[in-house]
């Protein structure tokens, strides 16, 4: 038709990147500390070396993810006020005991850990995967509550979340592994076996991932109006490079291919791959907050 | 018997002048670059056949406010009256509300970090008096009142008029009323090119 917009105001930003931050920081926290009790309750042994420091990465990330929140909030001297004025039905105010809730436990966990105490280290592994579960997936809810955006509005958006997290995690704990072989072992070797399992690891998780962002896709591009405009904003423009290129292509489907050739089972590749794939994750926490609230609503 | 403040806007009357844009600035010290209502305008056809459409867009003060149901300390409050407004000693400035609005009608003050909104001129409804956008059209485009009452304005607005409301499918339940609006324009969205 034709019919041009002559006036209109331009939106202020709202949630914009220092919640993307955090969104990745608390991934990465649950990430690690899934891995980490893969060996203490779930026993598989070929996965101790994660242990210890996925619990401790997965303590100091989630005591550091609220600071980004604290730079977000314009009053942030009143952030006490989200312990004594509840509201049930805001998953931010689910967010502030969860936040606080898993720091405690994973961190009681880690103790006994480090105690190897194993039987008390398997409880506390035990109840802290579901508050690891939550305290990443209520970030998922925090976004699809918000049913002004139709990016944001899915139902899939916590499992989205969660399973990004964990990519992100795999990837960490592969950085982590060379690290602690190359610098802290005695012999100065890297555990390559785990690296690759590792590695084997995400090509499945990577798998399922690019299939929920296709469900994703394809339901926005056949659903109603809004989700139409979303798929044509992700599809073109900057956030059509950010999120076909830079996400999908360089940070899935590169490390899926490489990860799934047998020759190129090196460790300084699978290093650049994991070290990619954390990048990838970060862009796609970015594409999700800030593309989303960038495609217009008045 | 208890209110229900709606507020009625007749587009086929609306010239455009964006008088209520600027009397509600003043009135409400609202900060620069923001806005709590302002008048989207389009240009519909090609010439000869032309013509300019205004829609004026403000908090709707849903019955359903999403707003208020992601608030995490609760300080978007729906009041019992029908008006939504914020409680600036205990907003933390958080923004969810302002992403979680399907309408978009919320702005943060960048002096003091928390979130404001149209309150349809608490101050001065409570007083019996109309919101100052209301008062200052001049093309008496726009009628305030309270739905409950059925000798009040806005009652006869509603039922005499085919009337409808920006984004129906929300389920917000919004309470601005508009008579004759353009679809085309509400469906423009964003900046002019
Ligand atoms: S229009 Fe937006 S700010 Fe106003 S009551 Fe509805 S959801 Fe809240
Ligand atoms: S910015 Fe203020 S009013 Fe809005 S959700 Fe946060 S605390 Fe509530």
């Amino acid at each position: 038709m034709d019919t041009m917009l002559t006036y209109n105001v331009p939106m202020q930003e709202t949630f914009g990147v220092w919640i993307a931050v955090y969104f990745y920081l608390t991934g990465l926290s649950a990430g690690s500390f899934i891995l980490s009790t893969l060996r203490y309750v779930f026993g598989f042994e070929q996965f101790k070396p994660l242990a210890k420091p996925g619990v401790v990465l997965a303590a100091l990330l989630l005591i550091l993810a609220p600071l980004a929140l604290l730079i977000h909030a314009g009053q942030p001297m009143r952030a006490w006020h989200l312990f004594v004025f509840i509201n049930p039905s805001s998953p931010l105010s689910w967010g502030s005991f969860l936040l606080t809730i898993y720091p405690i436990i994973s961190i009681i966990y880690g103790y006994f850990m480090f105690k190897e105490n194993k039987k008390w280290a398997k409880i506390l592994g035990i109840i802290g995967i579901p508050s690891a579960i939550a305290v990443h997936g209520y970030t998922g809810f925090v976004l699809s509550v918000a049913k002004a955006r139709a990016l944001w509005a899915t139902p899939i958006m916590p499992l989205l979340f969660l399973v990004s997290a964990i990519i992100s995690g795999i990837a960490m704990m592969m950085i982590v592994n060379v690290i602690q072989g190359y610098f802290f072992s005695k012999e100065r070797k890297i555990n390559t076996d785990l690296l690759f399992t590792l590695g084997k690891m995400l090509i499945w998780i990577i798998v399922f991932d690019l299939f929920l962002v296709f469900c994703d896709v394809i339901a926005h591009y056949t659903g109603h109006k809004e989700g139409m405009e979303v798929v044509k904003h992700m599809f073109t423009g900057t956030f059509g490079f950010l999120f076909l290129f830079a996400e999908v292509f360089v940070g899935k489907i590169v490390p899926l291919v490489v990860f799934s050739v047998p020759r190129w089972r090196r460790t300084s590749v699978y290093v650049i791959m994991a070290v990619i794939i954390m990048i990838g994750i970060f862009i796609m926490r970015y594409n999700v907050v800030v593309g989303g609230e960038h495609i217009p609503i008045v | 018997m208890k209110k229900r403040y709606a507020i009625g806007i007749d587009l086929n009357k609306c010239i455009g002048c964006h008088t209520c844009e600027i009397i509600c600035k003043l009135e409400n010290k609202v900060p620069i670059s923001v806005w709590r209502i302002w008048v989207k305008e389009g240009l519909k056809g090609k010439f000869p056949l032309v013509r300019k459409a205004f829609l004026p867009v403000l908090c709707n003060h849903c019955e359903n406010p999403t707003c208020v149901t992601v608030c995490p300390v609760k300080a978007s409050i729906k009041r019992e009256d029908g008006v939504v407004i914020v409680d600036p000693h205990r907003c933390i400035g958080c923004r969810y509300c302002m992403a979680a609005c399907p309408y978009g009608m919320r702005h943060v003050n960048p002096l003091t970090g928390i979130v404001q909104k149209c309150d349809f001129c608490l101050h001065r409804i409570e007083n019996n008096n109309q919101p100052a956008c209301v008062l200052g059209c001049p093309a008496k485009a726009m009628v305030f009142g309270d739905l409950n009452d059925r000798n009040s304005e806005i009652y006869k607005f509603v039922i005499e008029k085919n009337v409808t409301v920006l984004k129906e499918d929300t389920g917000n339940h919004p309470q601005a009323f508009y008579a004759g609006l353009d679809f085309i324009l509400a469906d423009k969205k964003g900046m002019p090119e």
